[in-house]
């Protein structure tokens, strides 16, 4: 793309992405360190997407942090946060403005705390202009573990790394590791924070239940190893590698038969437990539902966008179900994005086209060239849908013009079966011959 | 004493003055218009927000190109509900997208290109609008010049707002620039073709889920001809030929008096204040106008063609809320414009707050409200939450930020920044108004919110 200005961009800022990974943590409050708008529009595309509040702070900058540096506002802002919350942690998010302004975040948090204090803060660093929201989940989540992170005797658990996935996809890995009778650490889960229910009188804890442990992201140095969901989100298992000598696996998301199997056999390898019947049997399901819809779905050209990880995934999938990826396009580079495209096109002898760092109205170019029967991405790509009149099947993040995507997995052999479902129903929901569907 | 202290505030006492309780014969407002206290869980926006998404963002032909990182022009896309009847500004988000080597050696040349670039791609943008967001006023970009260049270059307006979203205490000064902007660059820079003795235009007035296609067609229908709506599904040639009107009405009396004030600073327009919500209030306006343009007789034709229609429709919810209590939350002059149209459907508002209110908006909730009502400036989330359990309204009147908050605790939510199921304004506007404070009242999911083994931790077997 040689254009310099942005078109349709499916991509956010890096605190967005560090506010979802703070909002995985129990009794972790987010603060933005920055002008208010920084915390009021991330606040405001959480709760269109997952339908639920997010409180986050901010320590509201002006024009006066411009001319003396932001220290005051911070330290103010952590001491009312604490005082009136009493959270175990606090998240710090820095914003164009206080990197710009060149505050010492570090140094701040670090002073606004008094000795013994119970309270750590998480200093990530997470200006706007550089990367996007999904380094902004990487720097936060990997901040979580290098302040919190500790040696102690081994746990005889699996980290797993989720990155920018719904409550659906966390619920329904956390289900396939019950099958296993693998224990684990989550980092980080929103599975309860974000997917909160209406208790008997409308009685509401202050902070959402639910999320991880504190102590678990302490504990997460002395587990088995450390597994990716989304490798945008894999710097944190590179740090616990390092540091700690916890093996990292940094694989594509088990989205489709053969990610999934890795996944599967990921989790086996490090946790030394036997694949059960009952995930063969899910795995079984899974092969039965590509077979009933293999002759709706043979050939079918599919434009798919959005979080990388997620992206090449779905193209994996997809081709593995008979279809024809036509486009992947993601805003956020990163490097193993175009290998596994390029990997799934030898495989399949498919031509798919990867669009990379780029927007949508590029990707909307390509789709009018190479083609599309169906669009996978998120509710951005509605009016590209509309304008080529084909279904949008509704997948990412955010999702704001459909309710509930955030409650269903995508992940793992059962989310792969509900997207394959979701993904014909939308082909025989549009202008299919409704004579060829009386079996 | 009239200031309230709530329990989550004890740590920050700072709050107090910015919580009032309604004392008749000892009327104090809440303080207001001033920095928010750091880390107090406000729900406000920035300067940005209110120039970007409240004033500018509506005009439908103008090229919205967010000069900033990648943000702050994700956040506006399509968010706020100010429908037109064009696809241009919904349908189309336009960034500079700086990076840190724009932050490092200045982002003026990727401005002046994406400016050129948007417009060869965008013919039919009327004009470009760049918005300079935080990190912009600290590299110091001179978008003045920048814009300068590019209009020549492209022959068609651009104009830069420095709405950095750090200058102010809130959206309000984003409103403030906004208009001054639009007044000092573009106002007067255009004759209309013809001028009638009946031109006036609806300031502040964004169409918010398509308010400005009902009050508009009211007014046409009493022989005004509007000249321009500032700026719900405005084109950008609507806005020059403003200071022509013989009248301005202001709805939105925070974000857009300022250039009504300055139409009439230097051109002489008079203008006159407008609630054009609830069925009393909007006739009102309409007798108003009526009376300034001599046209009272077609005012009170269309009132009565109105009311004949849409009254016993607001009858029929009136039998079904009467006696309901609410809480009010908005931007700001919705909480006073709401206060009358909901005494119409027998509803008693008992608590209302803004998030960027200045003197004039709380007294004017205060000339409305009875004794014991508490006004609060600038809430913060655990301000909402311990009202909203602590008095229990029947309702809350709020936005999408607190929408999901008010469920979990049980109670029925409005969202009136969007609007459900909009419009809201004008006699028909009310009625949709109506119809959704009934659904949200009266729908049965409330009653499940009990359950009935609370206490017993078994189900009760009949």
């Amino acid at each position: 793309m040689a254009r310099s200005v942005t078109i349709n961009p499916p991509k956010m800022c890096q605190p967005m992405g560090a506010i979802l990974a703070y909002m995985g943590v129990h009794g972790c409050v987010p603060l933005v360190h920055g002008s208010q708008g920084c915390s009021t529009y991330p606040r405001y595309n959480i709760a269109r997407h997952f339908r639920e509040s997010a409180e986050v702070a901010v320590s509201s900058l002006a024009e006066d942090a411009a001319i003396y540096g932001g220290a005051k506002n911070l330290t103010e802002a952590i001491k009312n946060v604490k005082s009136r919350l009493n959270p175990a942690l606090i998240g710090i998010c820095t914003t164009c403005m206080s990197e710009t302004i060149g505050d010492d975040v570090k140094l701040i948090a670090k002073n606004a705390l008094v000795p013994g204090d119970a309270m750590k803060i998480i200093p990530a660093s997470t200006p706007s202009y550089v990367g996007t929201h999904l380094t902004g989940y990487d720097n936060a989540l990997r901040t979580l573990l290098e302040t919190l992170a500790a040696k102690g005797e081994p746990n005889n658990k699996i980290n797993i790394i989720t990155g920018v996935i719904n409550p659906g996809d966390i619920r329904e890995i956390k289900n396939m590791l019950r099958i296993m009778n693998v224990k684990s650490i989550f980092l980080t889960d929103i599975s309860e924070t974000l997917d909160t229910p209406i208790m008997p009188g409308g009685h509401k804890p202050l902070l959402p239940d639910g999320g991880t442990l504190p102590s678990e992201i302490v504990d997460s140095a002395n587990s088995l190893g450390t597994i990716t969901l989304c490798r945008t989100a894999g710097s944190a298992a590179v740090y616990l590698k390092n540091k700690f000598n916890v093996p990292a696996v940094l694989d594509p998301a088990p989205i489709g038969v053969v990610n999934t199997d890795r996944f599967v056999q990921n989790i086996s390898k490090l946790s030394g437990a036997p694949i059960p019947d009952e995930i063969i049997r899910e795995r079984g399901r899974l092969i039965d539902s590509m077979v009933d819809v293999h002759h709706y779905m043979f050939g079918r050209k599919v434009a798919i966008f959005g979080d990388p990880d997620i992206v090449s995934a779905i193209v994996r999938f997809a081709a593995e179900a008979g279809m024809n990826p036509t486009v992947a396009m993601t805003a956020t580079r990163h490097k193993d994005f175009a290998p596994d495209i390029k990997a799934v096109n030898s495989e399949y002898s498919v031509d798919t086209q990867i669009l990379e760092g780029t927007d949508l109205y590029e990707f909307h170019k390509v789709v009018k060239t190479h083609g599309a029967e169906l669009i996978v991405g998120n509710s951005k790509g509605k009016d590209i849908a509309d304008d080529e009149n084909v279904p949008l099947v509704r997948v990412g993040f955010p999702v704001y013009d459909r309710v509930g995507v955030y409650r269903y997995p995508i992940i793992g052999y059962n989310g792969s079966i509900y997207l394959l479902d979701q993904m014909t129903n939308a082909i025989l929901g549009h202008k299919y011959d409704p004579n060829k569907l009386h079996q | 004493m009239t200031t309230i202290l709530p329990e989550c505030d004890i740590p920050i006492p700072q709050r107090r003055p910015h919580i009032v309780c309604h004392e008749p014969g000892n009327m104090v407002l809440p303080l207001c218009n001033i920095q928010t206290v750091p880390g107090d869980m406000t729900e406000r926006g920035c300067t940005f927000a209110g120039c970007r998404g409240v004033v500018g963002g509506p005009v439908k032909d103008a090229i919205q190109l967010v000069h900033g990182p990648i943000g702050c022009a994700y956040y506006t896309w399509g968010t706020r509900r100010n429908l037109s009847d064009m696809k241009l500004h919904r349908k189309y988000c336009f960034s500079t997208d700086l990076t840190e080597e724009s932050v490092i050696y200045g982002g003026a040349k990727k401005l002046l290109n994406s400016i050129i670039e948007a417009h060869e791609l965008f013919p039919e943008g009327k004009a470009v609008f760049v918005y300079s967001t935080c990190v912009v006023g600290l590299i110091g970009d001179d978008t003045e010049a920048i814009c300068k260049q590019a209009s020549e270059k492209i022959g068609i307006p651009v104009v830069p707002f420095h709405c950095e979203g750090f200058r102010g205490v809130s959206q309000s000064l984003g409103h403030h620039i906004a208009n001054r902007t639009l007044f000092e660059k573009v106002v007067g820079t255009e004759e209309p073709e013809t001028t009638t003795p009946y031109d006036m235009c609806i300031i502040g007035e964004f169409n918010i889920d398509g308010d400005a296609w009902i009050v508009k067609p009211l007014f046409e229908r009493m022989g005004v001809r509007v000249l321009s709506v500032f700026t719900g599904n405005a084109s950008f040639s609507d806005i020059p030929p403003m200071h022509r009107a013989k009248l301005n009405i202001v709805q939105c009396q925070r974000s857009s008096t300022y250039i009504a004030k300055m139409i009439n600073d230097k051109y002489g327009i008079p203008y006159i204040n407008v609630s054009l919500f609830g069925m009393k209030q909007t006739a009102e306006a309409l007798r108003d106008v009526g009376k300034f343009f001599h046209l009272e007789e077609n005012a009170e034709k269309v009132i009565a063609e109105e009311l004949a229609r849409y009254q016993p429709e607001i009858d029929h919810y009136r039998k079904r809320l009467d006696g309901k209590k609410c809480f009010i939350y908005q931007g700001a002059p919705r909480a006073w414009h709401w206060i009358e149209p909901m005494r119409e459907l027998g509803i008693e508002t008992i608590l209302t707050a803004t998030t960027f209110g200045h003197k004039d908006d709380y007294e004017k909730i205060m000339s409305k409200v009875k004794p014991g009502h508490i006004c609060i400036d600038n809430p913060n989330a655990l301000e909402i939450e311990e009202y909203l359990v602590k008095l229990k309204p029947d309702f809350f009147i709020g936005g999408l930020k607190e929408k999901y908050l008010t469920y979990k605790l049980g109670i029925p939510f409005i969202n009136g920044h969007s609007y459900e199921e909009g419009p809201y304004a004008g006699f028909e506007g009310f009625v949709n108004f109506a119809r959704d404070i009934d659904v949200a009242v009266n729908s049965p999911v409330w009653k499940f919110v009990q359950t009935p083994y609370l206490n017993t931790g078994t189900m009760e077997v009949s």
